[in-house]
């Protein structure tokens, strides 16, 4: 039994991830990417910059649900509008976050539909606000609370935000530059086999067997012959997101 | 002498305001973005007007308010690239898009915010770079390839949009139709009312000319941009108006266990709660009291303890 929860967990494994001096943004619905962002400016990243899409630096006393009203930006260094999409968006950022209803072996994000066709869908899923960053964007991030083999597919139905496409053909042909680094779920991490660009387990988190992994996942992974395991939160980790982020421990409860 | 033209109208009168600028199938536009700034009691005002066909824009995320009007039957056609309330989905917004009731459109923030950019400026487009590899674009109808007449680069063009009636929320304004927003957010709020054709706003509180006089750099939308402007107390709940009042975070969620079972068949919940909250409630006050003003004062300490 671990003294942390499976959200605290993700937040501590994207945090180690941000670097010092970088520029980045979370979008909707956004409890673990922006607890991240928070705590690594909490330990090694004080210079990290957070630009979202009409805020700069906000400074939230504790996570909540979402991310992008007054409760979470009503301090924040700059308060700008929607205009600074454009700028935004054409400067690009080094990293930011996705979720998606269908995640897939290349990292392509679906939040638009599930069976059928994007006007007779046999799901109709909430869409997305911004997928500008992920053209201009170094790297960006997946960290989907649930792992099982309903949300991780072979191929997703609809390319709402694009990973790595069909592979590495179909990626240089589109001109994109970024793709998706890491991807950190409930029960692991896993990176991208940099020949093929197909999702490869990294680690399984404490507790949790690479057989379980690759019983929730609907696509063959990458495997490699010796698959280490999570480094657990340290106490450092865990006492700065509790004490400093997630004061209210929403990510403890969730 | 004639006096200068008063733009604020009492609650009695938004409805024959919205029945006089709203025609069914018009485009509407909601200001506020997601569980903030939602002009809801007028979006309550577009439902018991009984309007329907609505095309209807907002900004980047919308949630309860877009929902609302789908349950109510006003809806034909969204433009909203994300409805979501964040922690669940939209109950009536996917049922309706998956029995083929509404056409969602497949649109994204820069084709929305550049929209009412263009349309602000009088231009028939605004050109956009960013979309590589996205199935969006090429399933959006709000854009097309063009040629740089500069470079001859292939780039993207957005439609520009322009609704015939904007909603906007704001926490102050004066009776010549200049609003403050007090909120650290205003999302695209300036956009949308620089894009409509007609703007109505509501207020939480009227303030003097004087004091607008006193802080200009404060004026978030000009009353140029503004046609009717009507005091209306908590007007956005259940989403928050800070720093007055918070997100009713729980009002939201009951409304979406209803209308999640009214999309599996069980539509008796959501009938009662349309009936109690919208077309039961003719003025502001009665909706106050099917809220409770106890749970009101909850929202505005928790808008305050921030």
């Amino acid at each position: 039994m671990s003294n942390y929860s499976k959200q605290e967990l993700q937040a501590v494994i994207l945090a180690r991830d941000l670097k010092d001096g970088e520029m980045g943004a979370a979008g909707a619905a956004a409890a673990i990417p922006m607890a991240a962002i928070l705590l690594a400016r909490q330990m090694q990243a004080p210079n990290l910059m957070i630009a979202g899409e009409m805020f700069v630096n906000p400074n939230p006393t504790q996570i909540w649900p979402s991310m992008l009203d007054d409760r979470a930006l009503g301090a924040c260094e700059a308060a700008e509008t929607f205009l600074e999409l454009f700028g935004h968006s054409h400067r690009g950022l080094d990293f930011f976050f996705h979720n998606g209803l269908q995640i897939d072996a290349r990292g392509n994000i679906n939040l638009h539909y599930v069976g059928g066709s994007l006007h007779a869908p046999k799901m109709r899923g909430p869409g997305a606000a911004n997928i500008s960053y992920a053209g201009t964007s170094k790297r960006f991030y997946i960290c989907p609370t649930v792992h099982s083999k309903r949300n991780f597919v072979e191929r997703v139905d609809f390319i709402t935000s694009p990973g790595f496409l069909d592979g590495p053909e179909s990626f240089a042909k589109s001109g994109l530059k970024g793709g998706p680094s890491l991807c950190v779920t409930p029960l692991a991490v896993l990176d991208f086999d940099a020949s093929t660009l197909r999702m490869r387990l990294k680690s399984v988190h404490e507790g949790i067997s690479v057989d379980q992994v690759v019983d929730n996942t609907g696509f063959d992974l990458v495997i490699p012959t010796d698959v280490p395991v999570t480094a657990p939160p340290t106490n450092q980790e865990l006492r700065l997101l509790r004490e400093k982020v997630d004061t209210k421990g929403y990510l403890r409860d969730l | 002498m004639t006096e200068r033209r008063n733009k604020q109208i009492n609650e009695s009168d938004v409805d024959a305001w919205m029945r006089a600028h709203l025609d069914d199938g018009d485009l509407l536009a909601i200001g506020g973005l997601f569980k903030q700034g939602r002009p809801t009691a007028l979006v309550r005002e577009v439902i018991r007007a009984q309007r329907k066909a609505l095309d209807v824009v907002s900004s980047p995320g919308s949630g309860f308010d877009v929902d609302l009007l789908i349950a109510a039957g006003c809806v034909a056609t969204t433009y909203c690239p994300a409805v979501t309330l964040e922690d669940r989905m939209c109950p009536a917004f996917r049922g309706a898009v998956e029995t083929g009731q509404i056409r969602a459109h497949c649109v994204d923030a820069l084709s929305v915010v550049g929209g009412y950019l263009a349309s602000a400026n009088g231009v028939p487009f605004q050109p956009v770079v960013a979309w590589k590899g996205s199935d969006v674009p090429k399933n959006n109808p709000l854009v097309a390839m063009i040629t740089c007449p500069f470079s001859g680069e292939d780039l993207f063009a957005t439609r520009a949009i322009q609704p015939k009636v904007a909603l906007i929320h704001a926490q102050e304004g004066d009776r010549f139709g200049n609003l403050r927003h007090l909120s650290t957010m205003t999302y695209a709020d300036q956009l949308i009312a620089r894009a409509s054709n007609y703007v109505i706003a509501s207020v939480d509180r009227i303030v003097s000319p004087e004091d607008i006089l006193a802080r200009p750099r404060e004026t978030s939308i000009p009353g140029i941009y503004v046609d009717a402007v009507v005091e209306l107390p908590y007007g956005a709940h259940p989403s928050g108006s800070f720093p007055n009042y918070s997100i009713d975070e729980h009002f939201i969620e009951n409304y979406a266990t209803l209308a999640e079972a009214a999309r599996k068949g069980d539509s008796a919940g959501l009938e009662g709660y349309l009936s109690k909250t919208v077309t039961g409630c003719g003025t502001l006050a009665e909706y106050i009291d099917q809220i409770g003003q106890e749970s009101l004062n909850a929202l505005e300490a928790e808008a305050q303890s921030l």
